[in-house]
């Protein structure tokens, strides 16, 4: 007895937050669409979390002053901790407390891992940046999405468009993670077969204060550009030393390893000239353009813009399916991500191309967000960035 | 609600079992081994490679995971028993460190970063997520009763007594002739089996392990039910295990009504709450809720009961 | 060469390690624990410099004055209020406790500034390259700050009468007492310090890198292996131990993978204790 009245106490005072919370809410019968924000916001991730947090935020915030949805939207947010234990808890009271449908922003590898078996078991739908290669092929009987290309996709575009740069002879240098092995594999493919070659892979530490040897090491084979495979934290710790060490190489870092706040960190003269790259959709696309607008920014990194991508999906497909659970997010996220609808490019696009009586196909800030039967992006172009006296600017889309 | 608090109930239980074994180390024997995620890892890789890899039964994998963890437990006690306590912390720390990195880096042993994942579960398909939960508290529930059980009569037994003289004073204990390493070993060797034995059902309950799991901040969270429930006594590890996973989780059900403050706010309070309460259980109750009670030392009385009964 | 250019980054390393761990050091000498909360007060300097870097606009020095105060204040604070009273009951209970207060003040610093990635408004200037080795002269200057704060440290303990109460209590605290030496004014001052040095040790690492909540933890370990390797308690041990570690952390690369940096650190220690069950410098204060 006790326990219930609990329960509802809980409920009813959620409702009420977002009832204050969105007055122009228009009063729906339909089930609420229940959202669950799993994010890092303090461990190692804490740094990429809260960005991916806005993001969505932002969508559902849009799509609910629309009032085009038909359906309340409960969001609830709980740290991941950036640790597999953490999140597994966290995830567990988020479907079985707060009910939610969909579970999004996992971003370590290992904490998604953990969490998805919690997820496809209790039909809950997930959608994730974790780039290792093995979360899709888990057996998640469809509950899991990943816009973020995998390996082979991203290591292919990325050795492409450094071979079109002219480099031979690329070192790479990173972390340990899952993706640190099979990417240097693709890239070194795809440089064999431009004539070059991968002639030094150094792996380091995370959390170290300096990677002056760890340079030299790269640096020995005598490479004529530099891939850095690693995250914020380190990656700024290695431009500064090769800043330092009036090392003057072409050099790519990951999109969300220097987003503008970060670059607004460092010194100007450290970061002048270092290339980035990020999927992304076609030019025509307005996609890119309004998150960005969304957000008051004027470049979003890939995770700001997969984020804002899986709470456009969730909207969109939930108002395709008629029903706000994870099997109906399942079953038919593809009907909207995808086939030949009319082109949408926000939620409240969609939503508007829906209510008309039209077959939509979402293409993302993240790309065309058209998924394979195992959850991965099928494909997608590449947003090529250079930065200049400290600001990022558009290079090319490829 | 009803299975989330089932779900949280494995996890107390399996924190129990963690504080249950730390109490034999650390509570009896006062040594200090801040390296306890590393056993926890060995366990958990070792059943997790055997069922996965092998084909072992579950049962035979746990059985191996406790017994692999408590062989790396001696030799980590063979190389560390003659360090003093505030070292000894130290080393037992960066050995777990060391674990999680080799771990790590070493792909050919159990994938690296990518983790081990598909642990089987017993009955895991058939009884679907929320009956599989419910057989896995039971399973955890009875584990912790039997450890519970058993190190309660190893606390009463000389051994037991040994072990608290060394933690009292090394040096008595040495006197009466005691091999003081030897006893240290046998603690190590006990409490990090059932380390290993906890890191195994964790592994079997979420079929997924991987490094990162293995973060000094689980050692922290074990350390503090200890001192919470009331170092050296069973009772105060088991019910210390239970508070702190209710303190973790409540904290979740805290935060979201305190008012304007962002989700990074929020998730740092709660961080705030959960170090603020431990500390003031360690300064309010200095040897926790449920106090030891060491044996009292009976003084014969100068006639003895039986005669002065006799009519 | 190679090796040379190891050595010195090794040493360039232990510099900034072994500002920390004198901390570190010198509150196991007066107050017998390991306290881990040193992480946080690594991050809470940090940012008190950042804060008089950036929004006052003061020059480095008087950011890193800055910084050894502000985590210094918070040092005596946090023992005035919390680890004092745990001290009573034992050392371990007293560590443990500094490992919730860690999380703790880390995340009042997370509370206020958030986990956004900071750097101070400093130009960043090249290596100078002397006999084709490379040196950096942020890290030379870090060297001269740690090399003066240890002189002061030495200084103070060796000719002031507060730093000799101060020997005198890690000496032999009943000795000390006896002769009408406060231990709690020993006490308040020796937390000021340490932590001071703490912080003074986060702004300086947070020169080389970027900082957020996590500045401290990040480093947290291998100023530990600095400090046990020296020998827990002895100042002069700490700065030999944090040189030891960072040298060897740098050689480990001729035939490790540099993934391997902090089991090394390990590896020193366990090798060190082998040897030498008190470390290299044994355990005198000084």
């Amino acid at each position: 007895m006790k326990r219930l009245s609990r329960r509802t106490v809980l409920k009813s005072a959620a409702a009420a937050t977002a009832a204050l919370a969105y007055p122009f809410q228009v009063q729906a019968q339909a089930e609420p669409l229940r959202v669950g924000i799993l994010t890092p916001l303090t461990g190692a991730g804490g740094n990429d979390g809260p960005r991916m947090l806005k993001a969505m935020q932002a969508v559902f915030d849009e799509v609910n002053k629309s009032g085009a949805f038909g359906r309340k939207i409960e969001i609830t947010v709980e740290d991941d901790q950036t640790n597999p234990e953490a999140a597994v808890r966290a995830a567990r009271k988020l479907i079985e407390v707060n009910k939610v449908s969909v579970i999004m922003g996992t971003w370590a590898s290992a904490v998604t891992a953990a969490v998805a078996p919690v997820c496809w078991e209790s039909k809950t739908f997930i959608m994730t940046v974790s780039g290792a290669d093995p979360i899709t092929l888990l057996p998640h009987q469809g509950f899991l999405v990943r816009t973020q290309p995998n390996s082979r996709l991203q290591g292919t575009a990325h050795g492409e468009f450094v071979a079109s740069l002219g480099a031979k002879r690329l070192g790479i240098i990173g972390i340990q993670a899952p993706f640190a092995i099979p990417t240097k594999e693709y890239l070194e493919a795809v440089m064999k077969a431009k004539g070059g070659a991968v002639v030094s892979h150094v792996i380091y530490e995370k959390d170290k204060s300096t990677y002056r040897s760890e340079i030299d090491q790269v640096m020995r084979e005598k490479p004529d550009f530099l891939y850095l495979n690693g995250y914020a934290p380190d990656t700024v710790v290695v431009l500064r030393d090769l800043y330092r060490a009036n090392i003057n190489l072409g050099k790519f870092c990951q999109s969300y390893a220097v987003p503008q706040a970060t670059l607004d960190t460092i010194p100007p003269e450290v970061s002048e000239g270092v290339m980035t790259g990020q999927p992304s959709a076609d030019v025509e696309g307005s996609a890119y353009k309004s998150a960005c607008d969304r957000l008051g920014l004027k470049e979003i990194d890939g995770y700001v813009a997969q984020a804002t991508d899986w709470a456009s999906l969730a909207v969109l497909t939930v108002a395709k399916a008629g029903a706000a659970t994870g099997v109906a997010l399942k079953d038919t996220v593809r009907k909207v991500s995808q086939g030949g609808g009319t082109k949408v490019y926000t939620a409240v696009e969609g939503l508007k191309a829906l209510a008309a009586g039209k077959e939509i196909n979402y293409e993302g800030a993240s790309g065309p967000c058209d998924f394979n039967e195992i959850g991965d992006i099928s494909g997608c172009r590449f947003r090529y960035m250079k930065v200049a006296k400290g600001k990022l600017e558009f290079l090319k889309l490829v | 609600m009803e299975h989330y608090l089932v779900a949280m109930g494995v996890t107390a239980g399996i924190y129990a079992i963690m504080a249950l074994g730390m109490n034999v180390i650390w509570g009896m024997a006062g040594l200090i081994n801040l390296g306890l995620v590393g056993f926890f890892a060995v366990g958990a890789y070792a059943s997790g490679l055997l069922t996965l890899k092998l084909g072992w039964p579950i049962v035979a994998g746990v059985a191996a995971g406790a017994v692999a963890a408590s062989l790396v437990g001696v030799a980590v006690a063979l190389i560390t028993v003659r360090l003093r306590g505030d070292y000894l912390a130290i080393v037992t720390l960066g050995f777990a460190e060391t674990m999680r990195i080799v771990m790590s880096n070493e792909l050919w042993i159990a994938n690296g970063t990518d983790g081990l994942s598909g642990i089987p579960g017993p009955f895991r398909q058939a009884l679907g997520p929320h009956g599989f939960n419910l057989l896995f508290l039971g399973i955890v529930v009875a584990a912790t009763a039997l450890l519970f059980f058993l190190f309660q009569r190893l606390d009463n037994s000389p051994f037991g007594r040994v072990l608290r003289g060394i933690r009292e004073d090394e040096q008595v204990v040495q006197v009466a002739g005691k091999n003081v390493v030897m006893f240290k070993v046998k603690a190590f060797a006990v409490g990090t089996a059932a380390l290993g034995m906890a890191g195994a059902l964790y592994g079997h309950f979420t079929s997924y392990i991987a490094p990162d799991l293995f973060a000094p901040l689980l050692t922290l969270y074990i350390k503090l039910s200890l001192l919470a429930g009331g170092l050296g006594n069973n009772i105060g590890a088991v019910v210390g295990a239970v508070l702190v996973v209710f303190f973790l989780e409540s904290t979740r059900f805290i935060v979201p009504f305190i008012p304007e403050i962002s989700a990074v706010q929020g998730a740092a309070l709660r961080e705030i709450l959960i170090a603020v309460a431990l500390l003031l259980i360690l300064r309010t109750r200095a040897r926790g809720l449920i106090p030891e009670r060491l044996a009292q030392v009976r003084i014969p009385p100068s006639v003895p009961a039986s005669l002065s009964l006799k009519p | 060469m190679e090796v040379a250019q190891l050595v010195l980054n090794g040493v360039m390393a232990g510099t900034v390690l072994a500002v920390p761990a004198i901390g570190l050091t010198a509150i196991f000498a007066v107050l017998r624990f390991t306290n881990f909360a040193l992480a946080s007060h690594m991050t809470i300097g940090a940012f008190a410099g950042f804060v008089a870097n950036t929004t006052f606009g003061l020059p480095i020095v008087p950011s890193l004055a800055t910084a050894f105060l502000v985590s210094g204040f918070f040092g005596w604070m946090s023992d005035e209020f919390v680890l004092r009273r745990l001290r009573a009951s034992g050392f371990v209970t007293t560590a443990i406790g500094s490992i919730a207060l860690t999380i703790a003040l880390e995340n009042f610093v997370r509370f206020g500034f958030g986990n956004q990635m900071r750097g101070y408004d400093l130009p960043l200037r090249r290596d100078w390259v002397i006999q084709g080795l490379r040196v950096s002269p942020q890290q030379v200057e870090n060297l001269a700050i740690a090399v003066v704060v240890v002189a002061l440290l030495f200084a103070f303990l060796a000719l002031t009468r507060t730093g000799k109460a101060m020997r005198a209590v890690a000496d032999n605290p009943m000795l000390a007492s006896i002769k009408g030496i406060n231990s709690d004014t020993v006490a308040r001052l020796v937390s000021f310090i340490a932590m001071g040095l703490a912080g003074l040790g986060g702004m300086l690492t947070g020169l080389d890198t970027t900082i957020d909540p996590l500045v401290g933890f990040r480093t947290i370990l291998s100023v530990f292996a600095a400090a046990v390797v020296g020998g827990l308690g002895s100042i002069p041990g700490a700065v030999v131990g944090a040189l030891v570690v960072g040298i060897g952390e740098e050689l480990s690369l001729l035939f490790l993978t540099p993934a391997y940096r902090t089991a090394v650190g390990f590896l020193a220690i366990l090798l060190v204790l082998t040897l030498r069950p008190r470390g290299i410098l044994g355990q005198r204060a000084y």
